[in-house]
């Protein structure tokens, strides 16, 4: 028995996992739209470097939480790519590192505010997503400059009877709306989420959903919601599918709508989404970003292989053509201008507000979404006092932390 | 199953020992039986080398214990029931208690988004975000060297001029250094390193520090690629010995707060904090939250309803099934049964899904074919919102019940139920004296357990309704089918600083007391069941 | 199929309602009540460019290339990994809790020993801790675990299984030792005196009598653990070694990426073993009754 525990640790201890070899390696993370580009991109780090990538395919929605948990016990990847909203989560459990870009202004300015935390750099932005319209051309071909004709339009063609719907866009589930898909038309009356810190991005101590715009956005959401504009009842699928059968000539989605858009063979174009309420209309763009880990034992590696390789033209244009994303190098999103989809989406994106990378904003989404849904479906006796009340609410849990 | 007549089911009781034969077991018994062991204890003697070398005294004591208790039970004579028990229970105690007892522990600390980790990783981490790059300074291109006082870098400005420093001489100009492409690769007096002998040194280039001139105030030069440096300024200083962080611009002092995190005078933290005990916090966090205890009646009430419900209506009608299933006459049951596990064989949270589409208001199924165009606010409306829920708790649970009770209905052995035919009991009158309450004695445990599971059913409730409908008049996000673990995760995990463990922790805590206090009681109905048979 | 033959060949409507006819309305009932969320998931996985609910105008469409490409053309989803790792994870828990909840049910039903009753209790106590952050732990132990041995620590199938046998006593436990104690102690007696050791008794006399309550037990537990998702997303990193459950739950875990027909016709493919399983124990499950009327 002895003879056999003794056996059974000399044979680890000479076993191959010894320092020494560690440092030509490193170990990547990605979801599926990023890991069949990367494994191309990658070839030529190895080489180039004579070192070796693990690349490791992770469920997208789970890369954020399960490197914050697996970072401190040093199991965690060397670099990650992942959304940018996770940014200021990543940044206030120390688990990951800043990085310095040479020449941020190479990339979408919009990419880089979207990895910015207190004023700092974290990710190397590679690609930009946001809502677009997007409208049935063979029932209208003209593009509408404010959202009251682009009703207008919608409502002769449903009293004309070519259309059920004049307009869609989804809304949430359990009778809340879906607010990250109706900022744009929010933004459009001056009522953004947060403003902006001096340091630059998001300040949480400044909602400006309470705003003076605010109680005005919320009558319009009544009133949109008693003529039928805006449905609760429009969830993602029943929203897309109206548009796929011709049932509606606009919606309000993003890239991920127009495989089936397509395959349901409707003559569409994407354009930027017409102002409601005066003001331009900007939509959340959610930025693709690659981190370093802080405990990374191949610092080096990993920010050799985040900045100067995931930074590269080579490289983003790779994840272009898997992802269907627009590039957030410029000169990236130049060289894939003959996609006139991504192209269109990449215009609506640049003028678009990064998605907000504040811890704080945990606490907005589901009292914004329940309170514009019971708005939209007339449940609230004064949309008013239930903004005002959405907001003092907000407020408190944002202070409490 | 075959039942000798002469022996009718018998509840445990105490019987007594007879004096039998002890048999030997066969030599072939014997040697697996200690080569079986040697190998447990090989494996486990190593790792409690490891733990020992590791320095995890506690672990290696009870890893210790644990196989002193193996060995004792199995080499002796007696202890019968330990033969059977331990297999079972090493697995119980290191992956369920050992689970709760850290979950326990862990609600005793600041563990969470922001306490993360350790008080060092904090201190680096701190360090690392104070850093930052002087505004319009130029990109280095550096070289590390190998230099008299150890690691140094050799750098190359734009605008070609070359200097040469180390963390203890700051960079001075030089002229004599050799240049490639523009830049300088190498010094009289330092040896270059390669790209391949920076990979083994990656920790140390990557904390090289070299100022730009004797003044620290001026910056410093760091590269974290080895190839390219940048100039950076930290407006934080660490003090090591009087463990404070000072802001160089506004003078402000940072100091250990005792709750894991680095604070000034006037409240500002520093970001990241690590974790650390804090004692009954969390508990008084949780007793003493406004968002919590403002609802707090009306969603216990409801989640003690919903439990029992759930497990009310699974039960009924999963006995109900197996009952009717249940007739040796009936043709085609074996489709019927496997059709009954359908709900149980999909993931549960896309059935739940497919639901709540069914239930739209204005679009779903249900209020459109079924009834016609008519539009129920199944999930939307408070009361109704209850109904739906127990609806498809009902079809997600009760194929579990079903198959249970088909299984259990085997162990009433048909003699009885004959027997009280020929008495000329009806069916109903046998079912419910005869069959209902033989069931009741292995399957009250089963459903006190379901009780508890659906207790923190959060699944059905998160997937179905969120918990919502919400009220939007009262200032607080909590809706009227919120239950408890739901209401928890709201406060304790979607919070404006992420998610707060050692919180959601002490919530478990509070709840597991409830819910083995309502078992326990229930056991004990149970147990006076038992008697009564 | 049926055991006791019609006494009169005459088929009396009547009749065969009273005796079997009802049953079989309440069972189409019920069939159609659990089958009809189902039909949609059937339909999105037979519509490559539907989406899940969008309309109530089910089999629009019927091609299996959703099917297809699950199974040949997602090398970055290996979704005939996924079942196999399935099935392998699913049966080895499955045996094992039956083996394991067994030898305890035994102990229970059998024996007499200090804390007997509090034992029982007790397992059944520690299940009722919420599992909603026990993942937290279970994650750090597994780590501490593989830096002993990696072969059963994180990332590894060993390891999952483990976690869930920390399961394997306790409700499982209760069932079986509810069955147990139905059969009579005087056949354990009997053995005992002919000179077998407790072991030849539960093995040989014992467990082939309480072979539904095995079967059910054993089944629960196969579907339990292939269906579980949050420890097994949390244990199995690596696409390769994943089940069914976090596989596929990574086609629809992103709003803007889900793909909800592919995700549907995994979960159509996902739910044959269980049922497969069903079917073949289902004569074990049943044995009692045909046992009973044979003898």
């Amino acid at each position: 028995m002895a003879a056999l525990a003794l056996a059974g640790c000399s044979g680890t201890s000479s076993s191959p996992s010894s320092p020494a070899a560690a440092g030509s390696t490193i170990t990547v993370w990605a979801d599926d739209t990023h890991i069949a580009a990367l494994k191309t991109v990658v070839a030529t780090f190895e080489k180039a470097n004579n070192v070796t990538v693990k690349l490791i395919q992770k469920d997208g929605a789970k890369i954020v939480s399960d490197f914050i948990q697996q970072a401190p016990t040093g199991n965690g990847p060397d670099v990650f790519v992942t959304a940018n909203d996770g940014t200021g989560n990543l940044v206030q459990n120390g688990v990951i590192a800043p990085i310095t870009i040479p020449n941020e202004s190479d990339y979408a300015k919009v990419g880089i505010d979207a990895v910015t935390y207190n004023g700092k750099t974290y990710g190397m932005p590679v690609s930009l997503e946001s809502v677009a319209l997007i409208q049935n051309t063979a029932l209208d071909p003209t593009t509408h400059d404010t959202f009251d004709q682009l009703l207008a339009a919608g409502n002769k063609l449903k009293a004309a009877g070519k259309v059920k719907y004049p307009f869609v866009v989804q809304s949430g589930t359990n009778g809340a709306s879906d607010p990250y898909h109706l900022y744009p038309l929010e933004t459009s009356f001056g009522v953004p989420v947060f403003g902006t810190s001096s340091a630059g991005g998001y300040d949480s101590t400044d909602l400006q959903l309470g705003n003076a715009q605010g109680t005005k956005w919320a009558a319009q959401l009544a009133a949109w919601g008693k003529s039928g504009v805006l449905n609760p009842n429009y969830t993602y699928d029943i929203a897309l599918n109206a548009f796929t059968s011709g049932q509606t000539p606009y919606i309000i989605t993003g890239p991920w709508s127009l495989p089936k858009i397509q395959a349901a063979k409707i003559a569409y174009s994407v354009v930027k989404i017409p102002s409601a309420g005066g003001q331009p209309s900007q939509p959340f763009v959610g930025v693709q970003a690659f981190f370093v880990n802080k405990y990374s034992k191949n610092s080096l590696l990993a920010n050799k292989f985040a900045v100067e390789y995931m930074g590269s033209e080579a490289a983003q244009v790779a994840f272009y053509k898997t992802g269907q994303r627009a590039p957030a190098l410029l000169s990236a999103f130049q060289s894939v201008s003959s996609d006139k989809d991504v192209t269109a989406f990449g215009a609506v994106s640049a003028n678009g507000a990064p998605l907000p990378n504040i811890p704080a904003m945990n606490s907005v989404w589901a009292d914004w979404g329940n309170t514009e849904g019971a708005i939209i479906a007339g449940k609230a006796a004064n949309p008013a006092t239930a903004w005002t009340t959405m907001v003092g609410s907000i407020k408190a849990a944002i202070a409490k932390g | 199953m075959t039942i000798a007549p002469e022996a009718p089911p018998e509840p445990p009781t105490e019987r007594p020992r007879r004096t039998v034969l002890r048999p030997t077991p066969s030599l072939s018994v014997i040697l697996i039986k200690i080569a079986s062991l040697g190998v447990l204890d090989a494996v486990v003697l190593y790792a409690l080398f490891v733990l020992l070398m590791g320095g995890s005294y506690l672990v290696f004591a009870l890893a210790l214990i644990g196989l002193i208790a193996i060995n004792v039970i199995y080499f002796s004579k007696r202890m019968l029931p330990g033969k059977y028990l331990a297999p079972g229970l090493v697995f119980l105690l290191i992956f369920q208690v050992f689970v709760v007892g850290y979950s326990a522990y862990i609600a005793f600390t600041n563990f969470g988004d922001g306490h993360n980790g350790t008080k060092a990783d904090a201190i680096t981490g701190i360090v690392a975000n104070s850093l930052s790059r002087v505004p319009d300074s130029p990109t280095y291109a550096v070289t590390v060297v190998q230099g008299p006082n150890g690691l140094g870098l050799l750098t190359t400005t734009p605008s070609g001029t070359v200097q040469v420093g180390d963390p203890k001489n700051p960079l001075h100009t030089i002229t004599d250094a050799q240049l490639s492409g523009g830049k300088a690769v190498s010094a009289p007096g330092y040896t270059t390193l390669s790209f391949q002998d920076l990979l083994t040194k990656q920790t140390q280039v990557a904390a090289l520090v070299v100022p730009i001139s004797a003044n620290p105030n001026d910056g410093a030069i760091r590269t974290a690629d080895g190839s390219t440096g940048f100039l950076y300024k930290s407006n934080l200083s660490y003090d090591a010995k009087a463990d404070t962080f000072t802001d160089s611009s506004s003078g402000a002092v940072y100091r250990d707060d005792g709750n894991g995190e680095y604070a000034s005078s006037d409240g500002k933290k520093l970001s990241p904090g690590w974790t650390v005990v804090v004692g009954f916090k969390n508990f008084a966090q949780a007793f003493g939250d406004q968002s919590i205890r403002g609802p707090l009646l009306s969603t216990i009430v409801w989640t003690f309803a919903f439990a029992f419900l759930s497990v009310f209506l699974t039960f009924a009608v999963g006995l109900f099934l197996a009952v009717v299933f249940n007739d040796p006459r009936m043709r085609g049951k074996k489709i019927y049964r496997v059709i009954m596990i359908l709900p149980y064989a999909f993931p549960g949270f896309l059935s739940a899904l497919v639901w709540a589409g069914l239930m739209n208001p204005q679009f779903g199924f249900i209020n459109q074919v079924l009834l016609g165009g008519a539009t129920v606010p199944w999930l939307t409306d408070p009361t109704l919102a209850k109904v739906s829920i127990l609806i498809v708790n009902t079809w997600l649970g009760f194929p579990y019940m079903f198959l249970v009770c088909t299984g259990a209905l085997q162990s009433i052995p048909e003699e009885v139920v004959e027997a009280a035919k020929m008495d000329g009991a009806r069916a109903w009158a046998t079912f419910r004296q005869i069959k209902l309450p033989l069931l009741m004695v292995s399957l009250a445990p089963l459903l006190i357990s379901t009780f508890a599971f659906n207790f923190n059913n959060f699944n059905v409730i998160y997937l179905l309704t969120g918990g919502g409908p919400t009220d939007v008049n009262a200032s607080i996000n909590v809706g009227s089918t919120d239950i408890l673990i739901t209401l928890v995760y709201k406060v304790a995990f979607a919070t404006a600083s992420g998610r707060n463990y050692g919180l959601a922790s002490a919530f478990a805590i509070l709840i597991f007391i409830v819910v083995a206090t309502v078992s326990v009681i229930g056991f004990r109905r149970t147990r006076a069941l038992e008697e009564i048979n | 199929m049926s055991q006791l033959p019609a006494r009169r060949p005459r088929f009396r409507l009547r009749k065969w309602f009273a005796a079997t006819g009802w049953r079989h309305v309440i069972g189409i009932v019920f069939a159609v009540f659990c089958a009809f969320p189902l039909v949609y998931v059937l339909s999105s996985s037979l519509n490559p460019n539907g989406t899940l609910l969008g309309s109530n105008t089910l089999f629009s469409k019927v091609d299996f290339s959703n099917y297809v490409n699950l199974l040949f053309n997602l090398p970055q989803q290996p979704f005939v990994a996924w079942f196999l790792n399935t099935l392998v994870i699913g049966l080895v828990t499955g045996a094992s809790t039956v083996f394991l909840g067994a030898l305890a049910a035994y102990a229970f039903s059998r024996m007499r020993f200090a804390g007997r009753r509090v034992g029982l209790l007790t397992l059944l106590l520690v299940q009722m801790f919420p599992q909603l952050l026990a993942v937290v732990a279970i994650f750090l132990l597994l780590n501490a675990i593989s830096n002993i041995f990696p072969a059963i620590g994180l990332n590894t199938q060993i390891g999952l299984i483990l976690v869930y046998l920390g399961g394997a006593l306790g409700v499982n436990t209760y069932l079986m030792y509810g069955f147990f104690n139905t059969v009579p102690a005087s056949l354990d007696e009997a053995a005992k005196i002919d000179g077998a050791g407790h072991a030849r008794t539960f093995f040989t006399i014992i467990l082939p009598l309480v072979g539904p309550i095995l079967a059910v037990v054993g089944l629960l537990s196969f579907i339990s653990s292939t269906s579980e998702y949050v420890v097994a997303s949390v244990v199995l990193t690596d696409p390769t070694r994943q089940t069914l459950a976090v596989g596929l739950y990574s086609f629809i875990s992103q709003a803007t990426s889900a793909n909800w027909t592919l995700f549907s016709a995994g979960a159509v493919m996902a739910a044959i073993p269980p049922m497969a399983l069903f079917l073949y124990l289902q004569k074990y499950v049943i044995s009692g009754l045909t046992a009973g009327a044979v003898k």
